[in-house]
């Protein structure tokens, strides 16, 4: 790798928290525990659209140490916070009698214990009044958004690319419901502290639940305290303050005692979203000698009936390719489903799956070769916004990608190589995941010590956001890592954006590398003397420390007059396919990753491999089935959803090039998501490269490759 | 419900428990010893971040009622490391191979790998990926897991 090292960082050092981690020392939320603590389950509708008629509680009342059931029938009416940079957050539970989608919260019962709350849950009878639901993608009836997001992009003359093309690519590529289904079960504790309130919370954004759940009660922000130290991995799924969150609250305020509420693995499925299934319809024109002259990218998605999500799809088209025309749409239709919400690399997983198949039918249509076509048509400026990037090494990732990898071994003909009764394929993408920045604050102070901490209300869902953010700001205090201490994951710290959209170490490391500078110079001001210890200088002054807030701020692309760049990457992914099962191996994967500068290569390795595995799973396992009728998700389980295991997954090697991007002082780009795009149109394309089957539908399982 | 009397013996410690008869070895664990290290990932016995050893072999704590474990010995993630802190080899390989992320499924991972180990099916790549295939980790870290195993199993034993 190239990335710049200075004292502290780039090193590949062990995760600081690692320590707690291995031995199941790190608190979670799901570890907390209160004296005198209740627990709630909660009752979920079993249809997918209507209104309740009755709720019957007397069977779940007589169930010992039941303290409560809360239904639409006695919650108070509750507020809803303004929209945050996401979107607006969930519309408040148990408002009203309406069912919007299966799986709705229409009770909560607290008890003593969870074993006396899951059965009393079980023991509420609901009748409703079932109406028809829209369910289905195709379904005309759910209403219809055109470009939900603002964020749909023109240039040129689309009709008349196509009309000088002289090969035109037409298709329409699906992809499934897929569910975060993050391990750690996400659960809240609610304890209300005289009018305030604390949560411990599986949040990847503390300070978007303390604005939530303040305006959900009525209360100042600062009377609510939100804790997330650890949590059990989100993937987008923490990102909101979801429903049960406020319930927590709602109960532990109804009982008058400390609520623990743990979700089920099923609740999992239907309460804190999920990515959303998509129709994307694609027209590619090229030249003869493989010149893109248009794009058309419409991508449909689903969304729920009442709430929203920022999901943009079509936006890997606007900003892939050179190419003169282009048209990327997006639609949202309103469908009786749980909300979707941020699943790692919300859009782009959907999106780089319909672009990079296209690419690389088009290429089989030109007789060009895959890496070839996309390098020929490389985006040396920003498409769209005409400025030079900030950084981008995409280049580097092909050569690199393609000469480990070994591509050009590659017999280009489709179903030429086997292994014996396999059939062996390879196939690629390139990708990025755009840039993505909010302000953050932070919190720098040197104690009589010498010693620092570095504060921010951000979490650190295994990202390795502790461990960074002490090696950068080791290096820029001048100290050595194990006198520098982060405190994470509280939202009384100083405001943070989430731990989202590959954003938070650029906004978290740039507030980190403002205050330290702002730090050493106050230190100068105070009279340092060359070479003198922190604690000799405030000593001298009579400080019993010295603390410094500052907050980041996103660059703007017009005023610095360069495109912000996120990560680029090549995929590489070689595929086993059985020739009469139709089962498929991944063998191996190569990924090649310019993600700016690396603060800590082995936690930046792990997050590209966990990403890669993450698309291995989009690829040919992961499918969230709506059951047609009534609207139940019909899979939800670890037993029936099949996400990746061990035996799945071969070695994936990783390399990093490029250097540091010139946006921002530290240099980094996000890689949070970078590890994911691009795998699931590697593995189709390795599919199609294999058998001469072209699967246009995620997930690509046995059956689809197996009809006829 | 009914409750009943139950004498766990966790990590060396006996402990005589008075609880509801529905009570998990999961729940009994975290809730009742408030030994926290042990993990609910399902609650179905399908992703086995619950992994106890129980006499010794790996079980699905979710899957065991408390009651089925009165009098047997349960050995949890916090009886691995020595009484002076000392990380047991596995948990420092983990560590040291970057084998976990968010954390969450780890006490399980390592529970499994060192039960693994005992059953002698740590020799190849493929038997860890196979026999470690009851473990999910969402956040994807097997190969680094495969490379902690495989960096205990091929020590010269102390």
């Amino acid at each position: 790798m190239t990335a710049t090292s200075g004292p502290a960082t780039g090193a590949p050092v062990d995760r600081v928290d690692g320590r707690l981690k291995v031995a199941g020392a790190a608190p979670y939320p799901s570890d907390v525990r209160y004296p005198d603590m209740a627990h709630a389950a909660f009752v979920r509708s079993t249809i997918a659209a209507g209104r309740i008629l009755a709720i019957e509680v007397t069977a779940a009342e007589a169930v010992g140490g039941v303290q409560a059931i809360i239904t639409h029938d006695n919650a108070p009416r509750l507020g809803r916070a303004a929209a945050s940079v996401l979107g607006p957050p969930p519309p408040a539970p148990l408002q009203d009698d309406r069912i919007l989608h299966n799986g709705q919260y229409v009770a909560v019962v607290v008890a003593d214990t969870p074993q006396q709350a899951a059965e009393a849950a079980r023991r509420v009878v609901v009748t409703y009044d079932r109406a028809e639901a829209a369910l289905d993608l195709d379904d005309p009836r759910g209403e219809s958004v055109a470009n939900p997001f603002g964020w749909d992009a023109a240039r040129g003359d689309v009709e008349a690319g196509l009309a000088d093309a002289d090969v035109v690519h037409e298709a329409v590529y699906t992809t499934a419901d897929n569910t975060n289904n993050p391990l750690g079960l996400f659960t809240t504790v609610a304890a209300w502290q005289g009018d305030g309130l604390v949560l411990h919370d599986a949040s990847q954004w503390t300070s978007n639940v303390r604005t939530t759940v303040a305006a959900a009660f009525g209360l100042p922000e600062p009377s609510v305290r939100v804790h997330a130290p650890y949590v059990g991995g989100g993937f987008g799924a923490g990102l909101r303050a979801w429903p049960h969150v406020v319930l927590a609250a709602l109960a532990a305020r109804v009982v008058r005692r400390p609520v623990k509420v743990t979700l089920t693995r099923p609740e999992m499925f239907t309460g804190v979203g999920h990515r959303p299934s998509t129709v994307q319809r694609l027209r590619v024109g090229a030249k003869r000698d493989g010149e893109l002259v248009a794009i058309e990218h419409e991508a449909l998605q689903s969304v729920a009936m009442e709430d929203d999500n920022l999901e943009p799809v079509s936006g890997v088209a606007a900003d892939g390719y050179a190419c003169a025309n282009l048209s990327a749409r997006d639609i949202q239709r309103r469908l009786n489903i749980p909300c979707p919400g941020s699943m790692r690399a919300p859009g782009h997983a959907q999106g780089s799956f319909a672009l990079e198949s296209a690419l690389d039918e088009l290429a089989y249509e030109l007789r060009i070769d895959p890496l070839e076509l996309r390098l020929r048509n490389y985006a040396e400026t920003h498409p769209q916004l005409g400025l030079p990037w900030s950084s981008k090494a995409l280049r580097e990732c092909c050569a690199v990608g393609a000469e480990r990898f070994g591509w050009t071994a590659r017999d280009p003909r489709v179903a030429s190589m086997t292994d014996g009764r396999w059939q062996v394929g390879y196939g690629l993408a390139g990708v990025s995941y755009p840039w993505w920045q909010v302000r953050c604050r932070v919190r720098v102070t040197i104690g009589a010590d010498g010693t620092a901490d570095v504060r921010s209300a951000a979490t650190d869902i295994g990202t390795g956001t502790y461990t960074v953010m002490q090696q950068l700001a080791a290096e820029l205090l001048g100290l050595e890592l194990s006198q520098v201490r982060v405190g994470l994951g509280d939202s009384d710290m100083p405001w943070s954006p989430a731990a989202g959209g590959s954003g938070l170490t650029g906004a978290l490391g740039n507030a980190v590398h403002l205050a330290c500078k702002a730090v050493v110079e106050r230190l100068g001001e105070l009279g340092r003397r060359t070479g003198e210890s922190y604690a000799d200088v405030l000593a001298r002054r009579g400080l019993t420390e010295l603390s410094t807030d500052a907050e980041s701020t996103p660059p703007d692309p017009q005023v610095l007059g360069m495109a912000p760049s996120g990560a680029f990457a090549a995929k590489f992914v070689e595929v086993h396919v059985d020739r009469d099962l139709g089962v498929i191996r991944i063998a191996r994967i190569v990924s090649v990753v310019d993600g700016g500068r690396i603060l800590n290569e082995k936690l930046a390795r792990s997050q590209i491999v966990g990403g890669t595995i993450g698309g291995i799973g989009q690829a040919i396992f992961e499918e969230t089935i709506t059951d047609a009728e009534t609207g139940r998700i019909a899979n939800a389980t670890f037993g029936d959803y099949l996400i990746p295991v061990n035996a799945d997954v071969p070695d994936i090697e990783v390399t990093f090039v490029g250097g540091p991007d010139r946006m921002t002082p530290t240099g980094t780009k996000g890689i949070g998501e970078i590890g994911l795009a691009g795998i699931a149109p590697a593995v189709a394309n390795a599919v199609f490269h294999a058998t001469g089957r072209r699967i246009r539908s995620l997930p690509i399982t046995i059956d689809r490759l197996l009809q006829p | 419900m009914s409750a009943c009397s139950v004498t766990l013996r966790v990590n060396g410690s006996s402990a005589r428990l008075e609880i509801d008869s529905r009570v998990t070895l999961l729940d009994a664990l975290r809730d009742h010893l408030g030994l926290t290290g042990t993990k609910k990932g399902c609650d179905q016995g399908a992703c086995g971040a619950c992994t106890v050893l129980l006499d010794g072999r790996r079980v699905l704590s979710c899957l065991t009622l408390a009651a089925q474990s009165d009098g047997r010995e349960v050995t949890t993630i916090e009886g691995l490391s020595g009484e002076d802190g000392e990380l047991h080899p596995m948990q420092a390989a983990f560590v040291r191979h970057d084998g976990f992320q968010c954390g969450y499924c780890t006490p399980g991972q390592i529970m499994s790998a060192v039960a693994l180990l005992e059953e002698g099916r740590a020799g190849s790549d493929e038997e860890i990926k196979e026999f470690m295939s009851g473990n999910l980790c969402r956040c994807g870290a097997y190969p680094n897991i495969r490379a902690a195993i495989r960096d205990v199993a091929q020590r010269p034993a102390t």
